[in-house]
């Protein structure tokens, strides 16, 4: 028996006819009340995102409405709101061409003309709209409507067209509109494939107050869902790199598979606010941690998935071949399912990123997960399944046999999809070293834990179940009693004056469980975009996709153009020299050097302050045009207004590349030597030791011979040799990384001391708070140790709004507006070390 | 016609999926798709079952809620499918 239809008999009888959709005051008037605590609770744990409460308060406030309305009029009054709630997201503009679009598509589905003709239609259209997604074809609406469009169309409209086939009944098109425009829908890319039969038939079928009861119940649930999901994301994950010991191995591959919460929360918040409208679907999750078995899992995580795909791949394939023999029809059948389930991931990341996802690991989980189903089913076919109407007598030896296969079936499955999850495959593979040893007690902590989970579930599933008695249960232990505690307690906990009482530890746990942000990983990984430009995100389990999902997909595509070649060697690649490439955001021009800068002369002029600027992406300019990077601002500012005091001229030169780690910049600083600089600016943004030691790690596991005999010693002193995967290299490096980064200073500033070149020492912070910062003190005792001339401009966005001066939600770069504060902090600074940093004698002159 | 099909569905079911269960819990109008007595598994077993004792062939569409969910939804689906000398 589900958690549904036990809800369902929980409740009190209905009164006598009343599947019309009418409720009583009374009754009304208490649906409204918990409707208003679940608002405060979404806006308590800002549940998702300031859109998705906006909507919420939309929706309520029109289920107030709705549920007053004659029955007929409800779907249209749905699908008006649905409509302007699309609108008052996106604004009309982009709601009219998603509407103008979506029109096209249902139009085309009720043609007069023959099924394959409206087929090779509907493809030809989603051929069009793919080149408009890919960026290849122009298209005049806004980037931002391309997720929320391909996920109200990307699978619904093929249950739709499926569906239609065998529809006696004529559609309306309010019905339609309902269906693909639902009113949560415009918040959420991932959305659950609700399958349009289901839509229709349970429409208002059952007493309406149990209907907007289950729908609350299961809003509360998805948010409980949500934060347990936080509380994973943000104190449980791991990178590969940290996995360390046998117990974070655990830990590792647990947080993997639990960061699934967030789906199942999300789904179960999009269908409880679409049972508000009187849509009674079926759950979309149930109890999927707890099962017992391969099958059992995939009839129980997203159900509309699975019935989805049995619907329109599987059925369809089992009746063609049936006449195989049942056996071979059924493995036959799966095996198609599961390369569909891997295509159609594929497909749906196009919709919603507009880049292809094809992963070794994407077509190998799919492929073990496929052949684990064939051989489970095989079996179930051969021996049979015990299936119960939920009536049998309780056991404790039944709950016994179900938690050890609810128990193996849960981590094995932890395994597999933590080998889905992780970025290289060769990261997984290397996680299994630490399993060598270092066994503490530690180690049994997660498999105790969710064994007494296990068993506790399981005693709720083995346990009889009778409608009738759950319907008599005392008012207390009904689920709606349960919801309403939850609420309660959740907002209870989440006001400031209850959480800081409950100790340091527990009150920043829930301070931190209130908001949704980036984890610490997540962060990183953001960080790491910024300093490499690595945004090739490939996964669904990763908050960070959702921030990337809204980049436009040629978003600053200088990179894609070549601004940067491959070279031999350490530093590995280098700005093309003489290259001009017009952006969004303006010009960008190299000059024969290989800078982003103007051209200079090869000598330096006598009474010329020539410093190179080392750097990597900020310095470079990135998102800003020519004349706007704080570099050239600077140079402008300190000739105009520090002419002849000391030096008659001033030239800084551009040697950022984006993307550079701090190791890079000793081939850069080579590089400038040629034209004779009497000035080193070595720019940087944070973390300075993990980039380095990190940098080391990939150019082993690429091979590349490091040139510098001290930096040859740490790694061997590190273990680290060639070819070895480089989270592996990560891990074992990372204890050098002060090291490492001390000799890139000592290098740099040794030889400038030793020419007559003045080292400085920009410290130039992200323009977001964050993990980056653990790293500073030490680097910034670091900078001074090796001599160089330090200056600091930790606090120049504390101030700021972000928004103002950042490029974009997914690329925190400055943009000039940033570039300007840098750029005028900058001066001051050298103003104000005037005197040190232009020190006659300290100079070549 | 329809009860003797009824029954027969029945009789199948609780042989098949649900031995040891008593029969007079499996009511006419409990959802079987949805407490999860038919899967895919059982659905096609059952399918094959139908397609054999009655001499119907059964359509990919038909594997549904709306066709297989209780007794009597697959009893009319039956019934529909005989000739209508058959069905009487």
């Amino acid at each position: 028996m589900t958690d549904s239809t036990l809800a369902m008999a929980a409740l009190k009888a209905p009164v006598a006819g009343a599947r019309d959709g009418r409720i009583p005051l009374l009754k009304f008037g208490w649906i409204v009340v918990q409707l208003a605590l679940v608002l405060l609770l979404f806006r308590q744990y800002q549940i998702e995102n300031s859109g998705f409460l906006l909507l919420s308060q939309f929706a309520f406030v029109g289920f107030l409405i709705h549920a007053h309305l004659p029955l007929r009029f409800r779907l249209p009054f749905f699908a008006i709101l649905s409509m302007a709630g699309t609108a008052l997201l996106f604004g009309v503009v982009n709601f009219a061409w998603m509407f103008a679009i979506g029109a096209v598509l249902i139009g085309i589905c009720h043609l007069p003309l023959p099924l394959g003709v409206r087929g090779v239609l509907l493809l030809s259209m989603a051929g069009i709209l793919a080149l408009q997604r890919s960026g290849m074809v122009g298209s005049p609406w806004s980037e931002a409507i391309w997720p929320i469009l391909g996920s109200m169309f990307m699978f619904r409209l093929i249950v739709y067209f499926h569906d239609l086939r065998f529809e006696k009944t004529p559609e309306t098109p309010a019905r339609a509109i309902s269906y693909f425009c639902m009113l949560p829908n415009a918040c959420f890319p991932l959305f659950p494939v609700v399958d349009y039969k289901a839509f229709k038939r349970n429409y208002y079928d059952d007493d309406a107050y149990r209907i907007y009861q289950i729908g609350i119940d299961w809003m509360v649930r998805g948010v409980v869902h949500l934060i347990l999901y936080r509380l994973v994301y943000y104190q449980m994950t791991l990178a590969p790199a940290e996995v360390t010991t046998p117990a974070t191995f655990i830990q590792f591959i647990l947080a993997n598979l639990l960061l699934y919460l967030k789906v199942s929360g999300l789904f179960h918040l999009i269908v409880g606010m679409l049972y508000l409208f009187g849509f009674r679907l079926p759950e979309t999750h149930n109890r999927y941690f707890l099962s017992a078995g391969f099958t059992d899992y995939y009839r129980r995580i997203n159900i509309y998935w699975k019935d989805f795909m049995q619907k329109v791949f599987y059925y369809p394939a089992l009746f063609r071949l049936k006449k195989l023999g049942p056996n071979t029809s059924i493995a036959l059948a799966i095996v198609w399912v599961f390369v569909a389930t891997w295509a159609l991931h594929v497909y749906q990341w196009y919709w919603i990123r507009g880049s292809s996802l094809i992963v070794v690991q994407d077509i190998l989980f799919w492929t073990m997960v496929g052949s684990m189903v064939v051989v489970s089913s095989l079996y179930e076919m051969k021996f049979g399944r015990k299936r119960s109407l939920g009536v049998a007598q309780f056991s404790w030896k039944a709950v016994a046999v179900r938690t050890v296969k609810s128990y193996t079936t849960f981590w094995f499955i932890c395994l597999l999809w933590s080998f889905w999850s992780c970025e290289r495959v060769d990261d997984w593979f290397a996680l299994w070293h630490v399993l060598g040893g270092g066994y503490t007690l530690e180690f049994l902590f997660w498999p105790a834990v969710t064994l007494v989970v296990s068993f506790v579930g399981n005693i709720q599933i083995v346990m009889p179940h009778s409608d009738e008695k759950a319907a008599n249960r005392p008012w207390i232990l009904q689920p709606h009693a349960a919801t309403l505690g939850i609420v309660v307690l959740l907002i209870g906990i989440s006001v400031e004056p209850v959480y800081s009482r409950f100790g340091v530890t527990a009150s920043s746990t829930i301070h931190s469980l209130r908001h949704s942000s980036l984890s610490r990983l997540d962060a990183a990984r953001l960080e790491r975009g910024y300093y490499e430009g690595l945004t090739d995100l490939t996964r669904f389990n990763s908050q960070l996709w959702e921030v990337y999902a809204k980049r436009p997909a040629n978003w600053l595509d200088a990179q894609g153009a070549g601004l940067k070649r491959y070279v031999e060697g350490f530093a590995q690649m280098e700005m093309i020299p003489s290259f001009v490439y017009e952006t969004s955001y303006g010009t960008i021009t190299t000059n024969r050097f290989g800078m982003r800068d103007r051209d200079y002369a090869e000598q330096r002029e006598p009474g010329t302050f020539r410093a190179a600027v080392l750097g990597a992406s900020s310095v470079m300019g990135w998102g800003v045009s020519d004349g706007a990077t704080f570099e050239n601002l600077l140079e402008e500012r300190l000739n105009r207004e520090f002419a002849g005091a000391p030096f008659a001229k001033y030239e800084l030169l551009n040697y950022g590349v984006q993307g550079y780690q701090p190791p890079q910049q000793l081939p850069n600083y080579e590089r400038a030597l040629a034209l004779q600089p009497n000035g080193v600016i070595y720019v940087a943004t944070g973390r300075e030791l993990t980039r380095s030691a990190n940098y080391l790690a990939e150019v082993m596991h690429k091979g590349i011979d490091i040139p510098y005999p001290e930096l040859r010693a740490i790694v061997e002193k590190a273990g680290v040799t060639k070819g070895m995967g480089e989270v592996d290299g990560q891990r074992r490096l990372k204890p050098y990384a002060h090291e490492i980064l001390a000799f890139v200073y000592g290098h740099i500033t040794g030889h400038a001391r030793d020419h007559g070149i003045q080292p400085i020492w920009v410290f130039l912070p992200q323009l977001r708070e964050g993990a980056w910062q653990e790293e500073t003190p030490e680097t910034v005792a670091l900078a001074e140790q090796s001599g160089f001339v330090v200056m600091r401009l930790d606090d120049i966005f504390k101030n700021e709004d972000v928004t103002k001066i950042r490029l974009a939600e997914w690329d925190d770069h400055p943009n000039a507006l940033g570039h300007q504060l840098i750029a005028d902090r900058l001066f001051e600074r050298f103003a104000a070390e005037r005197a040190r940093v232009f020190a006659a004698g300290a100079l070549a002159q | 016609m329809s009860d003797s099909i009824k029954q027969s569905v029945k009789d199948y079911i609780m042989t098949t999926f649900l031995a040891g269960e008593s029969p007079d819990n499996l009511t006419d109008d409990l959802p079987l798709i949805s407490r999860g007595i038919l899967d895919s598994i059982a659905t096609l077993k059952l399918i094959l079952f139908l397609e054999e004792s009655f001499g119907i062939t059964l359509e990919a569409h038909e594997a549904d809620k709306e066709h297989l969910d209780t007794l009597n939804q697959i009893a009319a689906l039956v019934s529909s499918k005989l000739p209508a000398t058959a069905s009487r």
